[in-house]
């Protein structure tokens, strides 16, 4: 009875095994032919229709190899080949993938084959440029700081050199000034005209001098326009297109200190753009620019004067000598008793009043140098201040004839004639929306007083005055036809 | 010595002091130079766009706006103006790079 309770489950497991290995094999064979017996211990699991690109492995597994030893040791007397039992390790990551190769596709869901991608070529991430250690991916910030720092340095050259230049021109111009003027420089912060003695600075590109106190004339303003030396982007177009600093002197006169006139002499493309500009060039003087050389002076100059007597009595032999020999230095002299500054171009249309006007003389100096001006070229200059006081002196003792007066009243009372028929709808305009206005404001008094009598009788009041404008329109209409058919 | 100033006064000429004033350029605009007034107001616009829309180059050119809006400034001007424009466009840089430090890359 003992012998047979052992013979019992050895012979259940005989039975069993070659079961469980048919099975086992139906269930990964997939019904292809079962696979060739190698003396590989995984025979069993090869996949004959592999893809041949796969390494198959021929070694065994470590860790399969010990399951299935007994197994073949009862039933195929095979030997166990334990190859390069250290290497096995190592490769084990490769082992598996190809283990998992091996096995068929549908036993496992969702399983990719990854392993091709191991062994192509790896792509590397460049690291973000603001995590590398190196400045040279920042260039173009580099870049905007150095052109901000180079702008700085011009700022502070450039405001030196306008600076310089402005402090060259007074300290040469000083003594002049002061000899004539008793007043020499004024900002207009104090209430009283005091002398400051300094030039006022507008700008970093324009010095500004007040002078007062001298016979014949109200005040003199002098304005240094420097080019923009300050500004690079400006410094940069100046490159493209040259341009001179400019001197500008405005003498403004009393009334007794000049005769009613307008003239002016300079240089062809400054008369001409001046003719376009000025109000007072437009209407008084309508015709082309004379060239100078009838009056002996350069023929790079021309003249605009509103009569012929006024050139002469202008253009005497002083004056042409200093017109002649600082010709290149002169942009425009510009006498005018109607000045009132540029044309405005309005809006809403035409002024309704004509603009006020001074008698003022203009004088534009070009400073040498065409931009690359030294302190030195300022004494240059000093001749032609010079000028300016002896037109000043001038035009006092200067006097129209009584054909010239004549004519120059004439020619202001069409001046004004003309803007007035210009004007004329607009004033009109303008009068009838300020009686309306009066109108309105006069009926809100009415409606907004509370005492019924009085309003009342401020309603017969307004009907009665109503009333009368009305009679005397008709008045006059009647009279303008009782004119016209007599 | 009294006597040689009254002499001295007599034989002056006659004439009178006048104060200066200012052009007044609300009725003669030409006079004014523009240019600041635009640059300060490109500035801002630029440093606002530079700070919404996270341009790090729209945030540049407004710091170089007020730069150059400084160099044509009047001196009667108000600094307050220059400053707060100047400052607008430095944060504006400043935020742009604290959001996106990555360099600033050329438009070609």
């Amino acid at each position: 009875m003992r012998h047979l309770v052992f013979l019992l489950p050895a012979l259940l497991l005989l039975l069993a095994l070659p079961d469980t290995r048919g099975r086992y094999n139906d269930d990964f064979d997939d019904g292809e032919d079962i696979a060739e017996f190698d003396d590989n211990d995984f025979a069993e699991f090869e996949d004959v229709s592999e893809d041949p690109a796969v390494d198959v492995e021929k070694e065994p597994p470590p860790r399969a190899a010990p399951s299935s030893t007994p197994i073949e040791d009862e039933e195929d007397e095979a030997t166990v080949e334990n190859e390069d039992g250290q290497d096995e390790f190592e490769d084990a990551d490769a082992q598996d993938q190809d283990m998992y190769s091996k096995y068929d596709n549908e036993e496992f869901e969702g399983h990719e084959k990854t392993n091709p991608s191991f062994k192509d070529t790896l792509i590397y991430r460049e690291v973000p440029a603001h995590l590398q250690n190196s400045w040279e991916s920042y260039y173009m910030e580099i870049l905007m700081v150095t052109g901000l720092l180079a702008y700085i340095m011009n700022y502070i050259i450039g405001k030196n050199k306008n600076s310089r230049l402005a402090q060259a021109w007074f300290n040469s111009h000083r003594e002049l000034l002061e000899s004539n003027f008793a007043l020499v420089g004024d900002d207009g912060t104090s209430k009283e005209a005091t002398s400051t003695g300094k030039l006022n600075q507008e700008n970093e590109h324009i010095y500004n001098l007040w002078c007062s106190g001298r016979v014949c004339c109200e005040g003199m303003l002098i304005q240094l326009k420097f080019l923009k030396r300050q500004d690079l982007l400006n410094v940069l177009a100046r490159m493209m297109r040259p341009v001179c600093d400019q001197v500008q002197v405005k003498v403004t006169l009393n009334d007794e200190d000049m005769d009613t006139f307008v003239f002016a002499v300079g240089s062809r493309k400054a008369m001409a753009r001046l003719q376009k500009e000025m109000q007072d060039l437009s209407e008084f003087c309508g015709d082309k620019p004379k060239s100078g050389a009838k009056y002996g002076i350069p023929e790079s100059l021309s003249i605009l004067s509103e009569m012929g007597e006024v050139t002469d009595g202008v253009m005497d032999s002083k004056m042409v000598h200093y017109l002649t020999s600082h010709a290149d230095k002169i942009e425009s002299i510009h006498f005018s008793d109607q000045f009132s500054g540029p044309k405005v171009m309005q809006e809403e249309g035409q002024p309704l009043k004509l603009p006020e006007t001074k008698k003022t003389l203009l004088f534009t100096f070009n400073v040498p140098g065409m931009g690359n001006t030294s302190p030195k070229d300022m004494d240059s200059l000093l001749p032609l201040m010079n000028m300016v006081i002896y037109s000043i002196d001038k035009l006092k003792k200067l006097r129209l004839n009584r054909e010239g007066k004549q004519k120059a009243d004439r020619n202001r009372a069409r001046v004004e004639e003309n803007f007035l028929k210009q004007t004329h709808a607009q004033r009109q305009e303008a009068a009838q929306t300020r009686r309306e206005e009066k109108k309105r404001a006069e009926k809100e008094r009415i409606m907004n007083e509370e005492d019924p009598d009085r309003q009342r009788r401020l309603e017969e009041a307004a009907q009665r005055r109503e009333q009368k404008k009305l009679e005397k329109k008709q008045m006059k209409m009647k009279q303008i036809k009782v004119k016209a058919m007599s | 010595m009294y006597w040689i100033t009254v002499v001295a006064h007599l034989t002056y000429p006659i004439y009178c002091l006048t104060s200066y004033k200012p052009p007044n350029t609300e009725t003669n605009p030409t006079l004014e130079d523009p240019t600041p007034d635009y640059m300060n107001l490109l500035g801002m616009i630029f440093s606002m766009c530079g700070l919404m829309l996270k341009l790090k180059w729209c945030a540049w050119i407004a710091v170089y706006c007020s730069f150059i809006s400084f160099a044509n400034s009047r001196s009667s001007e108000d600094t307050k103006q220059m400053m707060s424009s100047f400052m607008l466009s430095i944060s504006a840089v400043v935020m742009s790079y604290l959001q996106n430090p990555q360099p600033m890359s050329p438009p070609w």
